[in-house]
C-alpha cells in the first residue's frame, strides 16, 4: 500500500559524524565518531515504521535530525518531496510544526518548574497561528482529555504525576500542532509493564484519529513487532534489513536481525527447551573505528573474507530476487538466508503464505 | 531449604507518612533453584532482597516483624559482625548498575582482590592472582591485562560479568541477581544470563532473580513469586504460571506484554496505576485494579491460598483463584 503513494518522509543517505579533536589552540580533526554512516528509508502517510537496534547504533542520532534537533553531516530528509537539512527561517518553522517528538525519559523531558498547561501550550507560543490566545487553554484541555487525564489536571506539576502519566503530557505536548508526523524516541522503555501497554494502546488509537505516521524506536523489539508496519534493524550506523513487520519478524535473511530475535527472551517457558539461540560473542565496535567491508563481521559466524573487502548494500540479496515472498525484502549481507528463529505459534494463526515455503536458496 | 524468608515486614518513614514497602513476604529458595521474584516498581521486591542481604538502610527503612532462616539460623538476630561474615561468603549480591556499584578509582584488580585479602586474609599478591583467575572465569579476554584497568574501560556487559565474578569470588550458596541485565542490551543480556545460569550449575547455588521481565523468568527460572504492594499475591512452578494464572494480577501481566512471535491489535492493559505505599488500599491491595474484583476483595486481606492441582506447590492471594484459574 505504501509504494503507490509518494511517502511523507524520505530520507537518504544520512550521516551524522561528530568529529574527535585534539590540541586546545590548534585543534585538529583527529577521528570521527560514525554515529549514523548512511541511513535511507521512507515512511508512508499512516505507516509506522520501528526503527530497533542495541545502544549506541545510532537510532536517537536519527531521531534528533529528524526533528532537527541536530544537522546531518551530509544526506537528505525529504519532508512531502522537499529537503528539510537546507531550510532555514520560516520555511524551517512550519516543517518542524509538522514533525514533533515524544521523548524517552518522562521525568527529566518535562520541565518540573512549569504546569502542565504551560507545558503543552508552550508550543502554542512558538506557532500563535495554530491556536489564537483565547482559544488555548481550552486547547490543551482537549488534549489532556484526548491522551486520558483528566482536564481539571491542567495547573498541576509534573511531579504530581506518575511516570505513565507523565509521559502521556510528552505525548499531548507532540500532538498540540497537530503535526503528521511524530517521532516516538523509546517512549515506553522507562515505564513498568502493566503502564507500557497502556500507552502503547494510546498511541495506536492516536494514530488512527489523528491519521498521524509514526518512526516508532525502541530496542524492545516485541514492543516494535507490535506497533509497526514496518521494521528497520540498525547496527553501527546503518540499516542492515528492513521489511514489513512479518518479513522481518518470521524471515529474517540478516544474520545480525537472526541473532538479535533469538537472544530476546520469550515469556513462555515450554519455548526454552526447544528453541535456538544465537549468542553473539564481544561487543559492538567503536563508532571511531568501523570495520572494513561489512560492519557485523567481526561478530558475524557466517563472515569471510569477502565481508572485509566489500560493503554489502542494502537490497534484496541475489538468491532471493527470484522468488517472491517475504525473504524477498532488503538485507546487507553477502550471505544472505532466511532462518526462523522466533517459534511460530503453538497452534496456528500462521497468518497468511509461506511459512515454511520458499526456505533459502536451493 | 537454604533460604526461608517468613511473614516479613518493612516500613520506611517518609514526610508523607509510612510506606508499607514489604508486608509480610514468605519465600524460600533451595540450593540449585533459581527463584524468580517478578514485580513492578514499588512492589517490594528489592526493599525484601537488601533485608535479606542485610543492607537495608535503617533508617529510613525499619524491619517490624518477620525472620529471614539462612541454613536455620536466623539471620535478623545475629550480631553485625556475625552478618558481616555471612555477607559476600556465604550470600553474595549482583546489582543492575554495574558502573555504579563499582567503585571508579580502583582497577577491578584491586576490587575484586578486596574480597580474599578481608575475606580470607590472603595476601595483595595472591589476591590479585585470584583475581584474574575469576576475571577468566566470567570469560573476560585478556584478564592479565585488563585486571589492571579501571571500570570505565570497561563496556556494560564486560562489568557486569566483573560483578558476577565479585559475587562469585567466595562461593557463596546463595546469590541475589536484583535486576542483573535490565541495562544490557539484548544479545549481551543474553551472554550475561548463560553465565550466570552455567556458574550457577556448577558452583550448586540458590538463584534469587529479581526481575520485572516476564521473558528473562520464564528462560532461566525454576519457581516465581509475583509480588505487588509489597505481598506475594502468586506462587508457582515456572510452567504452571505461564499456561494458567491463578491470580488476576498475574493474568493482566502477562496478557499486557507485546509478543515477538504475534502481532495483535489491542494489548490488554491494566487500567490504573499501582498503589501508593503510604496508602495502600484495604483488603486486597490489587482490587481498585482488578477486573474480578468483588464487595469482598474492599474489605478482606486474601490469605495465600494453596491452589495446588498436581504435585507441585502453588498459591494465590485471590478470593475469587478459583475463577482466575479456570475462566
Amino acid at each position: 500500500m505504501a509504494e503507490t503513494t509518494e511517502p511523507i518522509l524520505e530520507v537518504r543517505g544520512l550521516v551524522k559524524h561528530y568529529p574527535l579533536t585534539s590540541g586546545i589552540l590548534f585543534k585538529k580533526q583527529v577521528g570521527a565518531v560514525k554515529a549514523v554512516d548512511g541511513v535511507d528509508f521512507e515512511l508512508a502517510r499512516g505507516e509506522t515504521l520501528g526503527i530497533v537496534g542495541e545502544s549506541g547504533c545510532g537510532k536517537s542520532t536519527v531521531a534528533k535530525m529528524l526533528v532537527n534537533l541536530e544537522k546531518p553531516t551530509a544526506g537528505e530528509i525529504r519532508y512531502k518531496g522537499e529537503d528539510i537539512t537546507r531550510l532555514s527561517g520560516r520555511a524551517l518553522k512550519t516543517v518542524r510544526r509538522n514533525i514533533q517528538m515524544v521523548f524517552q525519559d518522562p521525568y527529566t523531558s518535562l520541565n518540573p518548574r512549569m504546569t502542565v498547561g504551560d507545558i503543552i501550550g508552550e508550543a502554542y507560543d512558538i506557532h500563535p497561528e495554530v491556536a489564537p490566545k483565547g482559544d488555548r487553554r481550552r486547547r490543551v484541555q482537549e488534549l489532556l482529555d484526548v491522551v486520558g487525564l483528566n482536564p481539571e489536571y491542567i495547573n498541576r506539576y509534573p511531579h504530581q504525576f506518575s511516570g505513565g502519566q507523565r509521559q502521556r503530557i510528552g505525548i499531548a505536548r507532540g500532538l498540540a500542532l497537530r503535526p503528521e508526523i511524530i517521532v516516538a524516541d523509546e517512549p515506553v522503555s522507562a515505564l513498568d509493564v502493566s503502564v507500557q501497554a497502556q500507552v502503547i494502546n494510546l498511541m495506536g488509537r492516536l494514530q488512527d484519529e489523528f491519521d498521524l505516521s509514526y518512526i516508532f524506536i525502541a530496542h524492545d523489539l516485541s514492543i516494535v513487532r507490535h506497533i509497526s508496519d514496518r521494521v528497520g534493524v540498525m547496527y553501527l550506523g546503518r540499516i542492515v534489513e528492513t521489511g514489513r513487520d512479518a518479513e522481518i519478524y518470521d524471515h529474517p535473511t540478516h544474520p545480525y536481525t537472526q541473532a538479535l530475535l533469538s537472544a530476546v527472551p520469550v515469556p513462555d517457558p515450554e519455548a526454552r527447551e526447544h528453541r535456538e539461540r544465537i549468542i553473539l560473542s564481544g561487543d559492538v565496535p567503536s563508532p571511531t573505528n568501523i570495520p572494513s567491508g561489512c560492519r557485523f563481521r567481526t561478530r558475524c559466524w557466517k563472515a569471510r573474507e569477502r565481508c572485509a573487502l566489500e560493503v554489502p548494500a542494502l537490497a534484496v540479496p541475489a538468491e532471493f530476487r527470484s522468488v517472491s515472498g517475504p525473504a524477498a525484502h532488503d538485507s546487507a549481507c553477502h550471505f544472505a538466508e532466511e532462518k526462523q528463529v522466533v517459534p511460530p505459534e503453538g497452534e496456528g494463526e500462521g497468518e497468511g503464505e509461506g511459512r515454511g515455503g520458499g526456505s533459502g536458496p536451493g | 531449604m537454604l533460604l526461608e524468608v517468613r511473614d516479613l515486614h518493612v516500613e520506611f518513614h517518609t514526610r508523607d507518612g509510612v510506606a508499607k514497602a514489604v508486608n509480610g513476604v514468605d519465600y524460600g529458595v533451595d540450593a540449585g533453584e533459581t527463584l524468580a521474584v517478578l514485580g513492578e516498581s514499588g512492589s517490594g521486591k528489592s526493599v525484601t532482597a537488601q533485608t535479606i542481604m542485610g543492607i537495608l538502610d535503617v533508617p529510613p527503612g525499619r524491619i517490624t516483624a518477620g525472620e529471614i532462616l539462612f541454613e536455620g539460623r536466623d539471620l535478623l538476630k545475629l550480631k553485625e559482625d556475625e552478618r558481616r561474615k555471612v555477607r559476600g561468603a556465604e550470600m553474595a549480591m549482583i546489582f543492575q548498575d554495574a558502573l555504579s556499584s563499582l567503585n571508579p578509582v580502583l582497577t577491578v584488580g584491586d576490587q575484586l582482590g578486596e574480597m580474599f585479602t578481608v575475606h580470607r586474609g590472603m595476601s595483595r599478591k595472591d589476591a590479585r592472582a585470584k583475581a584474574v583467575e575469576l576475571m577468566d572465569r566470567v570469560r573476560i579476554p585478556a584478564a592479565k591485562e585488563r585486571v589492571k584497568q579501571y571500570p570505565h574501560q570497561f563496556s556494560g556487559g564486560m562489568r557486569q560479568r566483573i560483578m558476577i565474578a565479585m559475587a562469585m569470588a567466595l562461593e557463596p550458596k546463595l546469590i541475589i541477581a536484583d535486576e542483573p541485565t535490565t541495562a544490557l542490551d539484548v544479545t549481551v543480556q543474553a551472554q550475561v544470563m548463560d553465565l550466570l545460569a552455567e556458574l550457577q550449575r556448577e558452583l550448586h547455588m540458590g538463584l534469587i532473580l529479581i526481575t520485572h521481565d516476564l521473558g528473562v523468568v520464564a528462560d532461566v527460572a525454576d519457581k516465581i513469586a509475583v509480588m505487588y504492594a509489597g505481598r506475594i499475591v502468586e506462587t508457582a512452578p515456572v510452567h504452571d504460571i505461564y499456561k494458567a494464572p491463578a491470580h488476576p494480577y498475574t493474568r493482566g501481566l502477562l496478557e499486557s506484554i507485546p509478543r515477538l512471535d504475534q502481532k495483535g491489535q489491542e494489548l490488554y492493559a491494566i487500567k490504573g496505576l499501582p498503589p501508593n505505599l503510604t496508602r495502600i488500599p484495604p483488603g486486597c491491595a490489587f482490587h481498585p485494579r482488578c477486573p474480578m474484583a468483588q464487595d469482598v476483595c474492599r474489605t478482606d486481606v486474601p490469605p495465600l491460598y494453596d491452589v495446588t492441582e498436581s504435585d507441585a506447590e502453588r498459591g494465590s492471594a485471590c478470593h475469587f483463584w478459583r475463577e482466575c484459574l479456570h475462566g
